[in-house]
């Protein structure tokens, strides 16, 4: 049960778990049991940038569902302030790291370090981002 | 009639909105006399809309196939090669082998590094290294004892260098350690030039190119790495010329990834060269050669 274990507040449902962990295996040309749910898709499985298109295709048709393009990036938005900076000239500010923090729980908090910058955010996404991006519109469709 | 792929008489798609008819389109024919043929077909989408509506491409592919008719190999061109899973979902929904073009590509970048090295021993640096191109291009350089600088971070990339033999340093510092550095990512405008030595030369295979707008470093030079010599008794007809011209191979070459179905139906070969993550390279190098393919230089798109 080694993978099967709380990541911060992430509660991992199995069969979405190993449907997720198959997508990214399959998207990174990875066996499954080399995707573990804690993973950073870049640094530790090696993902370039097109391969998130990929995964998005793969989880899109795996659970039937249609994920919006920067969905994190929409996600962490859906609930800004307008009178708030978040980032200036590309870096985020402390109030645009806290949100982010807020938008992506399964980071640990030390890697929402000052001087962030906005094109530096897909290196945080681990697998359990596209996990609870697919619980999140699992549960939006089933409601 | 139509001309790379946007039908002139579809108004919506040459304005920027989604075609009403989205139909794949021929394009022309082309091959190698009395040996091969092939037909090059469009799937008449924006870029933007195979991006966010990967199905809907996906079944555009389809269509093409269905459209082409009793075809030995498929082989994808530009985003379709990239979009709706990389090949494997087409190659799921029909019943001919698919592959991207990602073997030729990587063979053409070996094959004008070795050339343009001919005896030097002296270091290539290899950018994009994350990418199936880059470490095949990468892999296949260090087998030839070629010196290989691989541009990138991350314990992934280290423990595949490490597996290759070769060094890795982030992008920007491996650019300036090799007066040969070639661009394998699959998406272009990552490295700014100035992190280049004075005089080096590029090889680029990445779309768009490698570097970033921007001034250079006194004599460096680019080239694209992915263009091929015309095949002798090379086919293409008029619609064929023209589109050679309109899809920038130039008039007298052809890009690599266009050969690599034709070399697959040439050697009746079912099993890929390149489909999803996977790049056979040595085996595309094989009957690329036997076949004489060469590849060359051309200059910077």
């Amino acid at each position: 049960m080694g993978q099967l274990r709380l990541v911060k507040t992430l509660q991992v449902d199995p069969p979405i778990w190993e449907k997720v962990q198959h997508a990214v295996a399959e998207a990174l040309g990875l066996d499954d049991d080399e995707v573990e749910l804690d993973a950073r898709l870049i640094d530790d499985l090696g993902a370039e940038s097109l391969d998130f298109l990929d995964l998005v295709f793969r989880l899109e048709r795996a659970f039937s569902i249609k994920i919006p393009r920067g969905g994190i990036e929409s996600q962490a938005r859906g609930s800004l302030n307008e009178d708030i900076v978040y980032e200036i000239d590309g870096v985020l500010t402390a109030a645009g790291l806290t949100k982010l923090a807020e938008a992506m729980p399964e980071v640990p908090a030390s890697e929402f370090c000052e001087g962030l910058k906005t094109s530096e955010i897909p290196t945080l996404f681990r697998v359990a981002t596209f996990y609870r991006i697919v619980a999140m519109l699992l549960e939006e469709k089933a409601a | 009639m139509r001309i790379s792929g946007v039908p002139l008489l579809d108004s919506a798609l040459v304005t920027g909105r989604v075609s009403a008819r989205q139909t794949p389109g021929r394009i022309c024919r082309v091959g190698i006399r009395d040996r091969v043929e092939g037909e090059v077909i469009s799937v008449p989408r924006l870029p933007e809309h195979l991006l966010t509506d990967q199905e809907g491409a996906l079944q555009g592919m389809v269509d093409a196939v269905e459209l082409a008719g009793p075809v030995a190999a498929v082989g994808l061109g530009s985003l379709l090669a990239v979009v709706a899973g990389r090949g494997t979902s087409l190659a799921e929904e029909v019943s001919v082998p698919v592959t991207t073009g990602a073997a030729a590509t990587a063979w053409a970048a070996v094959r004008n590094t070795l050339d343009l090295l001919g005896e030097r021993d002296q270091p290539v640096t290899v950018l994009g290294f994350r990418s199936m191109v880059g470490q095949a291009v990468a892999g296949a350089l260090a087998e030839e004892g070629v010196t290989v600088i691989a541009g990138g971070t991350g314990a992934a990339l280290k423990r595949k260098a490490a597996t290759l033999g070769i060094a890795l340093h982030p992008e920007e510092q491996a650019a300036g350690e090799a007066d040969l550095v070639l661009g394998c990512a699959t998406t272009g405008n990552t490295l700014e030039a100035k992190h280049l030595r004075a005089q080096a030369t590029v090889l680029d295979v990445a779309l768009p190119s490698t570097l970033k707008s921007g001034p250079r470093p006194p004599g460096v030079r680019v080239f694209a790495a992915e263009a091929v010599e015309l095949p002798e008794g090379w086919t293409r007809g008029f619609w064929g010329r023209l589109y050679h011209v309109f899809s920038g191979y130039g008039y007298s070459g052809v890009f690599a990834c266009l050969l690599e179905p034709m070399v697959m139906a040439l050697n009746d070969r079912v099993e890929p060269y390149a489909l999803g993550r996977r790049v056979d390279l040595s085996a595309f190098t094989a009957d690329a050669d036997e076949l004489e393919l060469r590849p060359r230089l051309t200059a910077r798109r």
